[in-house]
């Protein structure tokens, strides 16, 4: 995918190393990873366990920063930044969505989906009519005071893809959000998904599953800490 | 604007949490609970002490200097008894020279006596003899009967004014006027009873005391010996230094001291008593800022210990609000708002529970006493400020631990 530069993309990733210290030995995670997302692409990234993968998708997520190599977010390096410059671009620019939901046991869905604007300093109203709005796109204005045990694992879900874009990010970053959901369920998840990306979302799809990552229009596979294809699936 | 949300979700979280493990956090707070309860029914012991040294200590007035062989002020005992005896003839000379003085008395004091009436009696009762001067410069009151005639005092008549709690044990039923007492084996006739001074220290003051005329103490007890003590009241109260100072030029010249020399007698007045009163005082609130600073230190382990494992119960937790954007600032916020919740709410109990138990312990244990005790507000103002920087404090190294996770590890924690 050569056409994508640091300038036109998202997120661009340039000659990325990862290396873990392992006392004597050192793992190399990633080997020089090169790639980029433009936006409103959806892109699914593909390997199997230890393939770098994971580690790929914490660089891109800003939860983790490169050995070597430069990542740009929306054109500005971000490799170098310290803990809270990274906070606030997973706050403002990222919307992750796990595949174990990661909501906040003790709060209702409302809360869970109010807290990135709560870490971003918006105001109260604003903040509870945002997240509102956000848990009325994903169908589920009525179970605004639920907890999520009181939620089904779709319902779960989808209060946290809520959450993900409440902020209205850059970026989605879904890590295998169907892996603890029935396949039906996760057939009306990935469908979902399908329409964000049709309203202009940039989705990235971290999966090992082919027919989850064939949902999306691009899939960029990863085997012992380099991209090893990365092809357009339509 | 940050720091108000950041307050707010900080306050939400610590209330739920403590909501979540209300036996837990009950038994967290026992330290603290424990620590501001001492120390606010400590302050009200405190305060109720104070109280009780100033009343006891204004029976005597501030304008009244002592002359005595001793000095109350404390010092060396071996020093002070030898220093020579205060002489009878003493009151005349400063009598005579004095100036800016109003009154003038004298007494002796003799301690550790017994009174007996019928088949009832008091031990260590003081016996003072005075003369005329004593009613107004030990501002005695007398509450029935009558203080002694000039005619008494002169003859050495055989009476007595008896002290309040003397006639209360001796005479629980019956007025003592007029009834005859042995004090030392020698019969006196009761006139007058003083009226109650109360205070802690009743056994130093009238309310224990058996007074007769100067001299007929010296019958009862025999004519020779013994240092006397001198009363003299300033005229003024507000140049009462100046009485002082002429007190002891006169004093200084009856006992040939050149102006180089140390005092060999001592000049007392209830100011220095209540320096000593606040040496005392200092002393208990040493006490009992020690019995607090450990309870509060061992209530304050606790916290930390609770929080610690709070931390990481919610290691996913922070692993979550990492990943969507809180800041290291943002959760040492959090967890240290849930310490201090936990160590304000404990706070909040023990003075819950420490307002009554001052209330009770005031109408039914100290009823009869002259101890009176109040719930105290600076002490409760000041332990509410000790649990919350306690919490504070403690709070501060697990809310470290807590902030400086790493977000995938604590993501990945189950």
């Amino acid at each position: 995918m050569d056409q994508h530069t640091p300038a036109n993309s998202v997120i661009y990733l340039e000659d990325i190393f990862r290396v873990y210290d392992m006392g004597v030995e050192r793992v190399y995670a990633l080997r020089g990873v090169t790639v980029g997302v433009a936006r409103n692409e959806y892109v699914a990234i593909m390997g199997p366990s230890g393939s770098g993968k994971s580690t790929l998708m914490n660089l891109i997520g800003c939860l983790d920063t490169p050995s070597t190599g430069n990542y740009y977010f929306n054109g500005a390096n971000v490799a170098g930044l310290d803990d809270n410059e990274l906070a606030e671009i997973r706050n403002k620019e990222i919307g992750f969505v796990f595949q174990t939901f990661n909501l906040l046991p003790r709060s209702d869905a409302l809360h869970n989906v109010e807290l990135p604007l709560i870490y971003a300093g918006v105001k109260k109203e604003e903040r509870l009519e945002r997240a509102y709005a956000a848990l009325e796109s994903v169908g589920l204005a009525d179970r605004a005071t639920h907890k999520p045990n009181e939620l089904s694992g779709g319902q779960r879900q989808r209060v946290a893809i809520a959450r993900a874009l409440v902020t209205r990010p850059s970026i989605l970053l879904a890590d295998e959000p169907t892996g603890n959901l029935d396949s039906k369920t996760g057939e009306d998840i990935m469908r979902f998904f399908q329409e964000l990306h049709d309203k202009g979302n940039t989705i990235i799809l971290v999966t090992h599953e082919e027919d989850i990552a064939h949902h999306a229009h691009r899939i960029v596979r990863i085997r012992d800490g380099v991209v090893e294809r990365d092809e357009m699936t339509r | 604007m940050k720091l108000i949300t950041d307050t707010r979700e900080g306050l939400v979280i610590a209330l739920t949490a403590v909501r979540a493990n209300p036996l837990r956090s009950a038994l967290t707070m026992l330290g603290i609970i424990i620590g501001i309860f001492t120390v606010t029914l400590m302050g009200a012991f405190l305060d109720g002490m104070d109280q009780l040294f100033r009343k006891t200590a204004s029976s005597m007035m501030t304008d009244v200097y002592f002359i005595d062989k001793w000095s109350w002020g404390g010092g060396d005992w071996r020093l002070m008894r030898n220093r020579p005896d205060i002489q009878e003839d003493y009151l005349n000379q400063l009598r005579a020279k004095m100036t800016t003085a109003s009154v003038f008395s004298m007494s002796i004091g003799k301690w550790g006596q017994n009174i007996i009436f019928k088949n009832r009696s008091v031990q260590f009762v003081n016996a003072d003899g005075v003369d005329e001067g004593y009613l107004q410069t030990n501002s005695l009151d007398i509450q029935y009967g009558r203080f002694f005639t000039s005619a008494e005092l002169i003859s050495a008549r055989p009476v007595c004014v008896i002290g309040y709690e003397i006639a209360s044990k001796l005479f629980p039923n019956s007025s003592p006027l007029g009834e005859v007492v042995r004090v030392s084996g020698y019969p006196l006739q009761i006139i007058g009873v003083a009226k109650r001074v109360g205070g802690l220290f009743s056994v130093f003051t009238a309310d224990n005391a058996v007074i007769m005329p100067y001299h007929t103490l010296q019958t009862v007890y025999g004519e020779k010996h013994q240092t006397v003590t001198i009363g003299v009241k300033a005229k003024s109260v507000d140049h009462k230094l100046d009485t002082r100072d002429e007190l002891e030029f006169y004093m200084r010249q009856i006992r040939k001291l050149k102006p180089s020399d140390q005092l060999n007698f001592g000049i007392n007045n209830q100011d220095q008593f209540n320096q000593s009163i606040d040496k005392i005082t200092g002393l208990l609130s040493i006490v009992g800022f020690l019995i607090t600073g450990l309870s509060l230190l061992v209530g304050g382990i606790g916290i930390m210990n609770i929080m610690f494992v709070s931390v990481k119960e919610r290691t996913r937790e922070i692993g979550i609000r990492k990943a969507i954007g809180a800041t290291r600032r943002s959760l040492v916020f959090q967890f240290l708002y849930e310490a201090t919740i936990l160590s304000l709410i404990a706070g909040l109990i023990a003075l819950a529970l420490a307002y009554p138990v001052t209330i009770l312990a005031n109408n039914l244990l100290l009823a009869d006493s002259d101890l009176q005790i109040a719930f105290p507000i600076f002490y409760a103002a000041l332990g509410l400020g000790l649990a919350i920087a306690t919490g504070i404090i403690f709070g501060i190294a697990p809310a470290l631990k807590a902030s400086r996770l790493d977000p995938i590890d604590a993501l990945r924690y189950e």
